[in-house]
């Protein structure tokens, strides 16, 4: 094995020129092959993150109430029906639920609110409202509104309210002035605008507003419950089997991020799989030109095969010649194309636009580089058994007259 | 003086299309240890057949061979392989040398391969077959960058290299001038006379014919006996 591994060697420094653009071309595969898979990988991390950092990771809330009206002989099969108990939804027990949440290591962030619907009143106008009420302190814990504000400051207090811009626009609104504030419950109180927020998003910036949980209760005429419990975790990839978990534990209605994402989830699929397929156009590439240099350099080799057979060299070690020439082009391809794909990544990732952002959300890191290296060094063993098992198989005789 | 090759009714019929042709009806070939034998005839008559059929890379069609009194013509392709590499040498008309050896390595190639490893002893005795074919010069030159004569010498010291029981050339001097060839013959018969090695040298070459101690004809299929001048004498 060691003399043909010299063989092999020999073969390829025999033509250096032509080695080197056949390494090129392996490391050139192998670089699109980084490039694609740390962009598509990138890609997916900033879409997540742009998802996950603004919203919650897991939401809790009561379940549905259904009664079920059993089929039975004196029931009529069609009459069965999902018969909601038209209860108010909300989470009665929510201090030992948030004393749960407090004991996971995995939760970074717990908000209870009462999230409910509501009418900002201003002479004729009336605009639509989607209220959160939230402990004051934990105003920023799920999304950060603080530093979204334009205008005011962020002290719900006692009657406090935080609007969108565009609302605030619509109403003539700005920061100190009061408003009435009726909800679907019938509660009319008036409440002062202490700071406008804009977020950029306009269905957030025209429909949303804040208050503490404190000046909800009565409005909401909801006492002591939460309509709802959202965290946030550490690391979201966790969200999905987190809320599983929660669902056994308290079995209130549990929804990760991706189930209310699930446009998201089903476009980072369709991506990942774009990648996987440019990723094995990539290497199949790779393959072919391995295998068609090495039976061009097996065709041109004929009378020394045919010379080396006639001197009873083994076909086994003719054999081992080509196919350690497809690995040895392998390694040192994938090797420079691992290099040349990670250097490219890298500086791809330093350039940024005006605002800071990255033109590319490249992760440079994300390359899968040993499964490239590994893939393509397999494979290219396997493309050199082709022209291996020719060169071998030659007969001396015809191989000599020729 | 012991048989070396006993190849004995040898035929050989090759199918082209439809067409059967019988080259070789038949041929008896013995050769005793030490001898240098031509293997003489027109081009065409079977010279490379019969010589390829006795270096087990042609099988007969019919036929027995054998060879440093081991039967060869029945052994497996494998088999057949190690017998050429352990106890057969060959010198072809085209040198086939490695081009991205040096001589030295070309040499020691057929006892390097099958070792997998070129070792320092292979590397002398390569050295030491150069010498003695008048390349000690050119030991570490490229094959590429040796003249024609000096490549078919390269050739001979690689056929010579696992002190085969029998050396099979065909047509050695067939791409060379006329001094060339001379001096490879010279060579051929230096290492049969000094080293006890046996040669079946294959040639349409009048002239290299007629140095060799002993030629056989090859025609209308059959092998027969040239007596030489001085064999007829010395019958007187
Ligand atoms: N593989 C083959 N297939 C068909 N015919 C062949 C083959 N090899 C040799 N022959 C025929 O056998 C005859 C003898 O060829 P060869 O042994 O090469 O002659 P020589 O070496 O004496 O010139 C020729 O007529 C040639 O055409
Ligand atoms: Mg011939």
């Amino acid at each position: 094995m060691m003399f043909a591994l010299t063989v092999a060697r020999r073969y390829l420094l025999s033509n250096p020129a032509q080695t080197a653009l056949l390494i090129a071309g392996v490391a050139l595969g192998v670089t699109a092959f980084v490039f694609i898979t740390a962009l598509i990988e990138g890609l997916a991390i900033r879409l997540t993150a742009d998802v996950t950092a603004n919203s919650s990771h897991v939401s809790l809330e009561q379940e549905v109430r259904v009664a079920r009206v059993l089929p039975g002989p004196a029931v009529n099969v069609q009459s069965v029906a999902l018969v909601s108990t038209f209860q108010r939804r909300q989470i009665r027990a929510w201090g030992p639920t948030v004393a749960l949440l407090r004991s996971q290591p995995l939760v970074s962030a717990i908000s209870p609110q009462i999230s409910g619907n509501a009418f900002l009143v201003k002479g004729e106008a009336v605009a639509p409202l989607a209220v959160t009420a939230i402990e004051p302190s934990a105003l920023d814990a799920i999304s950060p509104i603080t530093t979204k504000l334009i205008g005011g400051d962020a002290d719900l207090g006692a009657d406090g309210l935080l609007i969108g811009a565009q609302l605030a626009d619509n109403l003539g609104l700005s920061p100190g002035q009061p408003v009435l504030f009726r909800t679907d419950r019938g509660v009319d109180r008036l409440l002062t605008v202490r700071g406008i927020f804009r977020t950029g998003l306009l269905n957030l910036d025209e429909r949303v507003a804040f208050l503490s949980i404190r000046t909800a209760r009565p409005l909401f005429r909801l006492p002591e419950g939460m309509t709802n419990i959202e965290v946030k975790l550490h690391d979201p990839g966790q969200a999905r089997a987190f809320a599983a978990f929660l669902r056994d534990a308290t079995g209130l209605r549990v929804t990760s991020w991706q189930e209310r994402n699930t446009t998201l989830e089903g476009a980072l699929f369709a991506q990942a799989q774009t990648g996987t397929l440019i990723q094995i156009f990539s290497l199949i590439s790779v393959l072919i030109g391995i295998a068609s240099a090495l039976s061009l350099s097996a065709n041109r080799r004929r009378g020394e095969i045919g010379i080396m057979g006639a001197f009873g060299v083994s076909r086994r070690f003719i054999a081992a010649v080509f196919v350690l020439q497809g690995l040895l082009i392998g390694m040192v391809g994938a090797g420079i194309g691992c290099l040349t794909g990670f250097a490219l990544c890298s500086w791809l990732a330093t350039l940024t636009k005006a605002d800071g952002s990255m033109i590319l959300p490249i992760a440079a890191s994300q390359g899968r580089y040993l499964t490239v290296f590994a893939l393509t060094t397999l494979g290219a063993v396997l493309a050199s058994v082709i022209p291996a098992r020719s060169a071998a198989r030659l007969d001396p005789l015809e191989a000599i007259q020729q | 003086m012991s048989i070396v090759l006993d190849a004995r009714g040898i035929g050989m019929s090759f199918r082209n299309g439809d067409e059967l042709t019988e080259v070789l009806k038949g041929v008896d070939v013995t050769l005793q240890s030490g001898e240098l034998a031509a293997l003489l005839g027109a081009s065409g008559s079977g010279k490379s057949t019969l010589l390829s059929i006795i270096g087990l890379l042609l099988r007969p069609t019919t036929g027995s061979i054998t060879i440093a009194g081991q039967r060869v013509d029945a052994l497996s392709e494998t088999d057949r392989a190690r017998f050429r590499n352990q106890r057969l040498g060959f010198i072809f008309q085209f040198h086939h040398l490695l081009p991205d050896f040096t001589a030295t390595e070309n040499v020691a190639f057929p006892a390097a391969a099958p070792a997998g490893r070129m070792t320092s002893a292979m590397r002398q005795r390569a050295r030491d077959l150069l010498d003695r074919v008048g390349l000690a010069d050119r030991m570490d030159f490229p094959a590429t960058r040796l003249s024609g004569g000096q490549k078919q010498r390269v050739a001979i010291a690689r056929a010579l290299m696992n002190n085969p029981a029998l050396i099979l050339a065909d047509e050695p001097t067939g791409s060379l001038d006329r001094l060339a060839a001379d001096k490879v013959l010279d060579l051929m018969k230096e290492v049969n006379r000094d080293d006890k090695a046996t040669f079946l040298i294959c040639t349409h070459d009048e002239s290299i014919a007629a140095r060799c101690a002993r030629r056989i004809m090859v025609k209308d299929g059959r092998a027969e006996q040239v007596r030489t001048q001085q064999q007829l004498e010395l019958r007187g």
